[in-house]
């Protein structure tokens, strides 16, 4: 298990420098100047010049880089004389165009996203799971049939479309619902749900197709398996053999894909953020990116990166939980 | 003054002081759409500048006013704001030595009158001729924590201007303290503002006592009492100065103050209970609370807008109503629309460094079909056709047509004016889907007369930084300007004093530089008799058109956005080009 861990926690840290070095890369060679969007229009050279100089965007590659990284674990300084701002670690950044500290942003939008995805994740691990499984015990009947209908359907959606569909329905048509805001689930958990539930609805329904169509075909190829043949042949109960043998073996590339889904989803669903204008790490992440706003771009990739890093090790460690024939450190 | 942000659809940046051609309709019955040219006026009346607002009929206090935008602002600092919906935001919270003060008249117009705000007056001119000026503070006046504001607190909060750091705000009062010119950079070349080390009072400032602010200038500035409502003269007390973080919570000295400010998210104003409106003469400061709604996306403002319901009713906006929810906009919905012209005119600048030929310039000008590439932008939504530099809304502007064309313009007549000239020229555009569709039909107009037309996207977000350029490689480009305050100070000379070009950060995106047309900026602002140079700077700018066609007028932006059903008393801004937030309530 230990050999494990720093096996993948070093190979995480591998991809996040080079994810790091990467972003940073593009930046440099992109033919804009961050400093002068930052500045605004009514900036002046000079003015563009101390935003560059605040930055650090004045320095080689190389030292802004490190400067980064220094950041993170022991805090840096941005500006100077009056206006020198103290970033305390793990800073990743400053953003000049909204006066803030990265961390303060990401503190402000990642809750946001984590409110989406959390509640979409479950939905759609329910309800995809649920309807795929039953599908293969039930396999040609009409359930079966309607089910993969309806798996189409919602494969064939696009958020942008079905989101919307659902705003005209219970928000403006209907008026059953508020125009999505999001506030705390600890501040108001009642207005928290309301806010959640059509963007929950919109993502949960698309990808629980998916997951439909999956949990199906897994649980269909189980159920042909000799060790499925011999639990039945050897009196074991129907449901057990459905939920201890069959399952467990089916869900396996079930949780891989669910893994890299939540924390690919973590990272930002930009869309989904977009059409129910919620401030999630997604939407600030391509609005930064249109803006040329660096230290906000890092921080998010960065962070991205991570949620996909971790998933994946959680997604392995959970293998060997469900399925005891795979080892942890193979 | 600066132009319009290509990228956003707010509406505009720019501050937006217009005098004229303001156009207001709305709600609520007291208002219907009509476009009316207006002067606005500097007034001297003690009674104008003397609060409390005039009531307006019918309006109720209390409630809350809720205000969906889709963008965050960028700056409530008042040295920083310079978008004209910033600054009506501001408007509510610091107060400035002078303000505009709007009413809807009988006929459906607005009129508008530059009062005293925090000062008993627009200026005094001491020695009338228009260089030192002179302000009176009111009594009573004091910030959200019941500390009373002193002329020190003013001069502090001009010094601060001229920070490097703080630099995104206007710069004529600046400028006009340091003797540079109005649109100069060299503004903070010696006093870099009251940070380490800096004097808190900026050179050419003198606070003789707590009462009395007098600014003197090396040269004439006949537009301080304009220039007075910008926030930058705000009082800003100094203990309190928070440096970069003033934009999370300058300290109010308005009829509201910052409840809570959640960056991209909201913005909730609450009462200030320090603020008197004895001495406020234009909030009426009806709302007990206004709460933005900020980033939500357009298309979601209009939808709900239009829905109607809930909160919603209690809502306005100032994002345009977008073409693809136009057709929804009808019957009642219609009747809770803000509609009319603003400052906002949009040109296709021509680089006169590689278009140097005036012919070609004014083929160019012929050839243009302006409804076809405002089509392209949104059509009637957008705006209407312009001819001239001046925005309608323009003190003293007149309409002209040095062409003689139409808004389609005339392929066959400009191809008989270029002859056998073929010109090749490159039109950039910022690569965004909008700018995109206009660079199709300008490029189809143009070559319809014989130009060939090179498309060249350009990044968006450095688009203005590339053109900005003096050596920059395009031949066509589009921008956009708002002006300042109504007057052509703020218009002509930012865009055509040719003094100005620098290597980069250029305003003067023609490239434009003509002695005898400088020298006539410069006449025209010492004039100190406001209506003689209205008309001069319109007579300057048909002369500029007809003999030098440095650019094309394409359009004048229009704004037309929404309201809840139980929002009052909101009419289009003339000083801002927005909805007006000093009289508007909520419906009880």
């Amino acid at each position: 298990m230990l050999r494990f861990v720093i096996q993948r926690s070093l190979r995480a840290i591998v991809t996040l420098v080079a994810i790091s070095l990467v972003t940073f890369a593009l930046f440099f060679i992109l033919p804009a100047n961050p400093a002068q969007t930052m500045c605004g229009r009514n900036c002046d050279a000079k003015q563009v010049h101390q935003t560059l100089v605040n930055l650090g965007l004045d320095q080689p590659i190389t030292t802004q880089y490190t400067s980064f990284v220094k950041g993170i674990f022991v805090g840096r300084d941005y500006g100077s004389g009056a206006f020198q701002r103290h970033c305390e670690a793990p800073c990743l950044g400053y953003s000049y165009r909204s006066n803030e500290k990265v961390t303060d942003i990401l503190a402000r939008t990642l809750p946001v996203t984590i409110s989406v995805v959390t509640g979409a994740a479950i939905l759609w691990i329910i309800f995809g799971v649920g309807l795929g499984m039953l599908s293969a015990l039930r396999r040609g009947s009409l359930f079966d049939k309607a089910s993969i209908g309806v798996a189409l359907v919602g494969a064939s959606m696009q958020v942008y479309f079905f989101g919307l569909l659902l705003l005209m329905i219970f928000v403006y048509g209907l008026k059953v619902l508020p125009y999505p805001q999001y506030v705390s689930l600890w501040v108001d958990p009642l207005g928290w749900l309301k806010a959640m539930i059509l963007p929950w609805i919109t993502l949960a329904f698309l990808n629980s197709a998916l997951y439909a169509r999956l949990s199906r075909a897994q649980m269909l190829e189980t159920l042909s398996e000799d060790f499925v043949r011999t639990a039945r042949a050897k009196g074991v109960p129907r449901r057990s053999v459905y939920l201890r043998h069959a399952l467990r073996a089916a869900i396996n590339p079930i949780v891989t894909v669910a893994g890299l889904d939540i924390g690919a989803a973590l990272a930002g669903t930009v869309i989904t953020e977009t059409v129910f204008s919620l401030t999630g790490l997604g939407k600030t992440a391509v609005t930064a990116a249109t803006q040329l706003n660096l230290p906000v771009v890092l921080a998010t990739v960065l962070l991205a990166a991570v949620f996909i890093v971790v998933a994946n090790v959680i997604v392995d460690g959970l293998y060997a939980v469900i399925d005891p024939r795979v080892r942890l450190g193979a | 003054m600066r132009r319009k942000l290509a990228l956003l659809s707010i509406g505009a940046l720019g501050v937006a002081i217009a005098a004229s051609g303001c156009t207001q309709t709305g709600n609520g019955g007291d208002n219907n759409a009509k476009t009316t040219i207006q002067d606005s006026v500097v007034s001297y009346d003690p009674k104008d500048s003397t609060g409390p607002a005039p009531a307006v009929p019918g309006a109720t206090k209390g409630g809350t006013l809720y205000n969906l935008e889709n963008a965050d602002f960028d700056h409530l600092d008042p040295a920083r704001s310079y978008v004209n919906i910033q600054q009506v935001v501001g408007t509510l919270i610091t107060r400035s030595l002078a303000t505009y003060r709007e009413s809807v008249k009988p006929d459906g117009t607005v009129k508008m009158t530059v009062i005293g705000d925090l000062a008993t007056n627009p200026g005094i001119d001491v020695n009338k001729d228009c260089k030192v000026w002179k302000y009176t503070l009111k009594d009573n006046i004091k910030f959200e924590d019941g500390t009373p504001i002193t002329s020190a607190d003013f001069a502090y909060g001009v010094a601060r201007s001229f920070s490097p750091q703080l630099a995104e705000g206007p710069h004529y009062v600046q400028n006009w303290l340091a003797g540079t010119g109005a649109t100069s950079a060299d503004y903070n070349k010696t006093y870099k503002g009251p940070y380490d080390g800096g004097a808190a009072t900026p050179p050419g400032v003198t606070t003789p006592d707590a009462k009395t602010i007098i600014f003197t200038f090396p040269k004439a500035a006949c537009d301080m009492p304009y220039a007075a409502a910008l926030p930058m003269t705000s009082p800003v007390p100094a203990a309190k100065d928070t440096k970069l973080d003033y934009d999370r919570h300058p300290v109010s000295s308005g009829p509201y103050m910052i409840s809570e400010y959640i960056k991209d998210t909201s913005l909730t104003l609450v009462r200030n209970p320090s603020w008197d409106p004895a001495t406020d003469a234009a909030h009426n400061a009806y709302p007990d609370t206004i709460k933005f709604s900020l980033n939500v996306d357009s298309a979601a403002i209009n939808q709900r807008l239009i829905a109607d319901s809930g909160p919603d009713q209690a809502a306005m906006t100032w994002a345009n109503v977008t073409p693809e929810v136009a057709a929804q906009v009808v019957g009642p919905v219609a009747q809770r629309v803000i509609d009319g012209s603003t400052q906002f005119a949009e040109y296709i600048s021509i680089n006169n460094l590689r278009v140097t030929d005036v012919n070609v310039r004014k083929a160019l000008n012929t050839a243009l079909d302006k409804t076809a590439v405002l089509k392209a932008v949104g059509g009637d939504l957008a705006g209407s056709p312009l001819n001239t530099i001046e925005s309608p809304t323009t003190a003293g502007w007149a309409d002209y047509n040095v062409f003689g064309v139409t808004a389609t313009g005339d392929s066959a007549k400009a191809q008989t004016m270029l002859g056998t000239t073929k010109p090749d020229l490159v039109y950039c555009y910022a690569n965004t889907p909008r700018r995109q569709n206009q660079a199709v039909a300008v490029q189809a107009s143009l070559q319809k007369a014989g130009f060939k037309i090179t498309l060249k996207p350009v990044d968006a977000a450095s688009y203005y930084t590339i053109l900005g350029k003096k050596d920059n490689s395009c031949d066509l480009y589009r921008s956009g300007w708002g002006s300042d305050w109504p007057a052509g100070s703020t218009i002509i000379p930012p865009l055509l004093d040719g003094r100005s070009i620098a290597p980069e950060g250029n305003q003067d995106l023609e490239y434009f530089n003509n002695d005898a047309v400088n020298a006539e900026i410069d006449r025209i602002s010492a004039e100190s008799d406001a209506t003689q140079a209205a008309k001069d700077w319109a007579a300057l700018d048909k002369k500029i058109m007809s003999d030098f066609a440095p650019m094309i007028p394409v359009d004048n932006a229009r704004n037309y956005t929404l309201l809840g059903s139980k929002v009052g008393g909101a009419f289009l801004s003339s000083a801002y080009g927005v909805t007006s937030m000093n009289t508007i309530y909520v419906k009880s």
